[in-house]
């Protein structure tokens, strides 16, 4: 989650810069204060009105206003509508990625969080400790260290996070019922996934833990590497980690690395990440660019598991079977799979369940396509046009206006669409055959 | 034989336990095996033991902020943020006492307990400002930069009381009551649109006859 590079340029109409941002919200300030007026100007000549068309109004502004901020982690409403209906990734990608819009940690609050921790000074935990910080991470900041002539990294998490995300989404709850026309007991589900995830990702000691575990089961893949953690020298909110010299995604693609060289990036990637779905049923469910370093050696350096997605048995089966099985050839099967991940759900009549069934069909056959094929070229522009052209068309369909599917696709989609995105920037040719789904023998 | 910290330690522990003030000198020196005299040869009063323990953490504080070897790469802004957050980092140790002592000496103003510590900070603040303002870090304005150690030290009448109401763990949400707050005060000290404003309205009325010259 790291850094704020925009990661491809359909993001043009994105609000950028902290200026722009709060920009947004000074013009979204503007505009409520102008709907009070338009109520109370209403309401002196008609007495009996109530503030209902002023929260109505309201709530469209303020979701107006979300919508364009797409960084923002109020951005759980549009992720309910849109992750659900395999949508243009730039969005998706952007809205997860929780952004605080933090101003960065003074020094001396620093100092504070390491007396807080270890009772001790930075410089009397490191040799050398860098109190300006290098870089920003979506929920903290990163600082250079040295320890026994070693380079670390030392991330430092902003206070009072963990309750801004509860608070926020508290904030967006109302809105998002009202905007995605859900019933609570519905959003729910989802709200409360994307919270869970999202408080894993503040608790810097079970990071430190997955991201050693990950970094052991996944450590005999190619060209992946990982920092060393320290757990001694990290805690509740702060992590202490090797180093990594290397470019981020935008700054290898400047460049200019050979075909060969992004195909052993994107097979890298690839192979991460399926290892992970396939072996470990437990997947890094973030792949921002910002989490991935290109090694001066050709290697993909992963730096960041603060959000993992485990995959339950019964989700991973009947989703990957739809995948990697001709399960497809029989319609009665794949509409029990789709059951079963509430792709349809039990009150559906006849016709919806037909139309639903060719929808996801045609969705799911065209998520599947690298995995068909033991080679696929991300490169390819017609794969991605079709994939935004059909999530687009989805996106207007009413049928499509309701969440539908069971709460784990939000981060599987995720997760998916992200790695598809990458490997596309990387136009990276990937064997797509090197971790297969275990299904086969879990026949449905 | 008494010495400050062994009366300030005796005192801290009654009114912990009692919930109050001894009822008098002779009462408290004889609980704790002296002469009254003895007490009086260091505090004239009961007040005065409470106002010497919140001295003491403010000098203790001073004194440990300056040994950190970044002190010196401090901007002032910095320096004051220093002396915050290790001030309530120490006075975490005498929670309870710090309580009582602004519970029982809550009033409009600087509580009498407070009065040493006040003086103590408003020289600390009266010189990382004037470094500020010499570095151009902050903006000298006339009248209202020898005022900035007064919105200073409201900032950490705000804290304490902030701090004293806080329930979070590890009082983490003081920690951004600091970060905030105090950020939010020195922005204001700094050279901002008001200055700006203000100069274009020196400009406006030194330039004066406007109203003529634009036909109003």
């Amino acid at each position: 989650m790291n850094d704020n590079t925009p990661n491809s340029n359909e993001q043009n109409s994105i609000p950028t810069s902290k200026v722009e941002r709060s920009a947004k919200f000074v013009k979204t300030g503007f505009k409520i204060g102008g709907n009070y007026i338009k109520h109370y100007s209403k309401k002196l000549f008609n007495p009996d009105m109530d503030k209902s068309q002023l929260n109505e109004d309201n709530a469209t502004d303020i979701y107006q206003s979300l919508s364009e901020l797409k960084g923002s982690a109020l951005k759980v409403a549009q992720m309910l509508s849109m992750d659900k209906n395999l949508l243009p990734q730039p969005y998706v990608d952007k809205f997860t990625q929780s952004q605080y819009n933090a101003p960065p940690l003074s020094g001396p609050l620093i100092v504070q969080t390491f007396k807080k921790y270890f009772g001790k000074n930075p410089d009397q935990i490191y040799d050398k400790f860098n109190i300006r910080s290098t870089n920003a991470a979506s929920i903290g900041q990163v600082h250079q260290a040295e320890l026994n002539g070693k380079k670390l990294a030392v991330k430092i998490q902003y206070p009072g996070v963990g309750d801004s995300i509860s608070s926020d989404l508290k904030l967006v709850k109302p809105f998002a019922f009202r905007m995605l026309g859900m019933s609570e007991k519905e959003l729910d589900v989802y709200m409360r996934e994307v919270e869970e995830r999202l408080l894993e990702e503040t608790d810097y000691e079970l990071e430190v833990r997955r991201s050693i575990e990950f970094s052991i089961a996944c450590k005999n893949l190619n060209n992946v590497v990982f920092p060393d953690y320290y757990p001694d020298l990290s805690s509740k909110r702060i992590i202490t980690m090797g180093w990594l010299e290397g470019k981020h995604l935008k700054e290898f693609l400047a460049t200019n690395p050979s075909q060969q060289l992004r195909d052993q990036i994107g097979q890298a990637l690839w192979d991460f990440y399926n290892y992970q779905q396939h072996e470990l049923r437990a997947v890094h469910a973030d792949p921002h660019p910002g989490n991935f370093l290109i090694t001066p050696e050709g290697k993909l350096g992963c730096i960041d598991f603060g959000c993992i997605k485990v995959m339950p048995d019964d989700f991973y089966y009947p989703f990957f079977s739809l995948t990697s099985t001709n399960l497809f050839d029989d319609k009665e099967e794949t509409i029990r799979a789709f059951r079963k991940l509430e792709m349809i759900l039990p009150k559906d009549t006849p016709a919806q369940i037909e139309f639903y069934y060719t929808m996801y069909k045609q969705m799911i056959s065209l998520f599947a396509k690298p995995y068909i094929t033991s080679e696929f070229d991300f490169g390819k522009k017609a794969f991605f046009d079709d994939l935004f052209g059909f999530g687009e068309k989805v996106a207007k369909m009413p049928e499509f206006k309701q969440a539908r599917g069971v709460k784990h696709f939000i981060y599987v989609n995720r997760t998916n669409f992200g790695l598809y995105n990458i490997l596309h920037e990387l136009q990276a040719r990937v064997k797509t055959n090197t971790f297969k789904p275990h299904v086969e023998a879990e026949a449905l | 034989m008494a010495t400050t910290e062994s009366i300030q330690k005796a005192y801290i522990d009654y009114v912990l336990t009692e919930g109050q003030q001894p009822k008098s000198v002779y009462l408290f020196a004889k609980k704790n095996k002296m002469a009254e005299e003895e007490f009086y040869r260091f505090f004239g009063s009961f007040d005065a033991v409470e106002q010497s323990v919140w001295a003491d953490l403010s000098r203790k504080t001073l004194s440990e902020i300056r040994a950190q070897e970044v002190w010196a790469q401090y901007s002032s802004r910095e320096k004051a943020l220093s002396f915050f957050y290790s001030f309530f980092e120490l006075l975490k140790s005498n929670r309870s006492f710090a309580v009582y002592s602004i519970k029982k000496h809550r009033s409009l103003g600087t509580p009498k307990v407070l009065e040493p510590t006040k003086e103590i900070f408003g020289n600390f603040a009266d010189t990382v400002l004037n470094e500020g303002i010499e570095s151009q870090e902050l903006s000298d304005r006339k009248f209202f930069s020898k005022r900035y150690k007064d919105a200073l030290w409201v900032q950490f009448g705000f804290v304490l009381n902030f701090w004293i109401n806080d329930d979070s763990a590890g009082f983490e949400k003081t920690d951004e009551a600091i970060e905030k707050g105090v950020n939010v005060t020195f922005d204001l000290f700094q050279r901002s649109p008001i200055d700006n404003l203000f100069e274009y309205g020196k400009f406006l009325a030194k330039n004066g006859g406007l109203k003529e010259k634009m036909g109003f």
